[in-house]
């Protein structure tokens, strides 16, 4: 198994797309972290401490669109071997299926881990330095976002988690569909388009029904700091709808990878 | 482990067409086995059962004895080159054979010492395998197969977008990797770019084997043991061979082609007689009428149109 780790870590680190897929989801999640803390103040409240911002929610905001890399990133690790024709050289290297995508997905989860790390400081420090100028202070209420704070390391290490699983689940889409172009549109919409529809559900049970199992609302529950806010399911439980989904792709991309023949 | 390919009753469907049909043979150690058919003959798919990569639907396929999926570090057993577009075109080839090494734990210093062997050295190895014209994906696809020096070797269509000198360099290659006592298999849909280089001869049509013979036999067969005589004394040089048993046939007005007696023979007969003839040739077939003879009784390997024609 080391040994199909080291040759699946080499097959990775020496593609170009992934050194750009890392540094875009690093980037983009800070980016839009900034912007949107950026656009917020408690002007729109009445009385600032009455705004009930979610500031270390708020500061993270960018994986949502960060996550849009990790998903094409994950989906080429093995789709693009698919439409290459490469999966047979591969193949015909690791004849054992399941050690060939448990590689994958450590070393995806690997170069994941360090984007979104980085990614996610990133958008705390932004956040720090962006959120007192727009009113959020200590005086008001609002402490500047800390590791040291218990609810808001959880929020950024459970981010950096979200970020992993999304990675995993478009992992196993990709060898469940064996092409980029069809995973990457799948698991995106799976991300974005429930919320949307969640959104015209009136009935108020369903509302809160399809947002606990709305793979990125559940899974974002991670990053709430403030009671009350965010999505109607706690924070692990919903990084853990996440985790099911993301097993259940990967079991099924297994199962599909072990039973047809390599094309 | 024995070098050595066996195939036994292999049978593979896709859908309603039969790919594979109850295919039996086996590539020895120590020589060349050609792999002959027409496009679609099955050819390939043989290759990928035997690689693990497709399941077939009955019969197996054993490396030295055991199923390839079973092979603990594949790379050092069997090296096979089945398709040299399947590299990735963004990495850069000796990325691509690095990687192939870690995987099986193979000696890095392997990647450099197959890029030698097969003329992809230096600056060419450090570009991208997108960049390669055909003929170097060949090479790149065979240094590959080198990688973790394995007793037996598989090589689909390798002849395929190589230059006449690549042609010969790789004739050579495969005589040579022969003669260092490996399994060497390889494909072609065309007969004569096998001759000189198979020793052994394994041909397909529909998926079935039509002929599994070493080269020499087939050649001999194929050629008859037919003699041509150039002589202006037709009646006096039939009547000499006749007497002594063998079979003669006019074959224009100063010729005659004679079977059944040996060349020597002949030119002690007509030397004997005092019968004069300016010339004796042993009529010696090339593979590729061998191959027509082959096949001029498999009816199931013909064009639809003969058979259309034939009422088959």
């Amino acid at each position: 198994m080391r040994h199909v780790l080291h040759g699946e870590w080499t097959k990775l680190r020496t593609l170009p797309s992934t050194g750009w897929l890392l540094l875009a989801l690093a980037v983009s999640t800070v980016l839009v972290g900034a912007a949107t803390t950026g656009a917020v103040d408690t002007s729109h409240c009445p009385a600032p401490a009455g705004c009930l911002e979610d500031t270390t929610r708020l500061s993270l905001t960018g994986v949502r669109l960060g996550q849009a890399a990790a998903v094409v990133f994950a989906v080429l690790a093995i789709g693009g071997e698919y439409g290459t024709g490469m999966i047979q050289i591969t193949l015909a290297a690791v004849p054992h299926r399941p050690r060939v995508l448990l590689a994958k997905a450590a070393v995806v989860a690997a170069g994941v881990l360090a984007a979104g790390t980085l990614g996610v400081l990133g958008s705390l420090a932004a956040g720090r330095a962006l959120l007192p100028g727009n009113g959020f202070t200590a005086a008001n209420g609002y402490p500047p976002p800390s590791l040291a704070d218990g609810p808001t390391l959880r929020a950024a290490a459970g981010t950096v988690l979200y970020l992993v699983l999304v990675a995993l689940l478009a992992l196993g889409v990709g060898a469940v569909l064996r092409d980029t172009a069809a995973s990457v549109t799948v698991v995106l919409t799976l991300l974005y388009v429930f919320p949307v529809i969640t959104r015209f559900v009136t009935d108020p049970d369903w509302h809160e029904r399809l947002d606990r199992i709305a793979p990125m609302t559940a899974g974002l529950a991670i990053q709430t700091t403030i009671r009350g806010a965010g999505p109607p399911i706690g924070p692990w439980t919903g990084l853990g709808v996440l985790a099911a989904y993301a097993a259940a792709a990967l079991l099924a991309g297994g199962c599909v990878l072990a039973a047809r023949d390599a094309n | 482990m024995k070098a050595t390919i066996e195939v036994s009753g292999l049978r593979k469907r896709y859908g309603p067409t039969v790919a594979v049909d109850d295919l039996s043979f086996t590539v020895a150690p120590g020589r060349v086995t050609g792999f002959v058919g027409p496009n679609g003959a099955g050819k390939s798919t043989t290759m990928r059962m035997i690689l693990g990569l497709d399941r077939p639907d009955a019969g197996t396929a054993l490396i030295g004895g055991r199923p390839y999926r079973r092979l603990r570090s594949p790379l050092r057993e069997v090296g096979a080159m089945l398709d040299a577009g399947a590299v990735h075109p963004g990495r850069r080839a000796r990325a691509h054979l690095r990687w192939m090494a870690h995987s099986n734990a193979l000696p890095v210093r392997r990647v450099d010492e197959v890029l030698d062997i097969v003329g992809l050295s230096g600056a060419v190895a450090g570009r991208p395998a997108g960049g390669y014209s055909l003929g170097m994906r060949q090479r790149l696809g065979i240094a590959a197969a080198l990688l973790g020096d394995p007793p037996v070797l598989m090589f689909d269509e390798p002849v395929n977008g190589l230059d006449p000198e690549g042609i010969t360099w790789i004739r050579g290659l495969l005589r040579s990797l022969a003669a260092e006592g490996r399994a060497v298999l390889v494909s072609s849909h065309l007969m004569s770019e096998l001759e000189g280089s198979a020793d052994h001869l394994v041909v397909v049509g529909r998926g079935r084997v039509i002929a599994d013979r070493g080269v020499r036999e087939l050649l001999s067969a194929a050629s008859g043991d037919r003699v041509l005589v150039r002589t202006g004394h037709r009646q006096e040089a039939m009547t000499v061979l006749a007497r002594a048993g063998a079979v003669v046939a006019t074959t224009g007005c100063d010729a005659l082609t004679v079977s059944g007696v040996p060349a020597e023979r002949i030119v002690a007969l007509l030397t004997g007689d005092g019968v004069p003839f300016s010339g004796i040739t042993e009529h010696r077939a090339t593979l590729e009428e061998a191959f027509m003879e082959l096949t001029r009784d498999a009816v199931d390997y013909r064009s639809s149109r003969t058979e259309a024609g034939e009422g088959a």
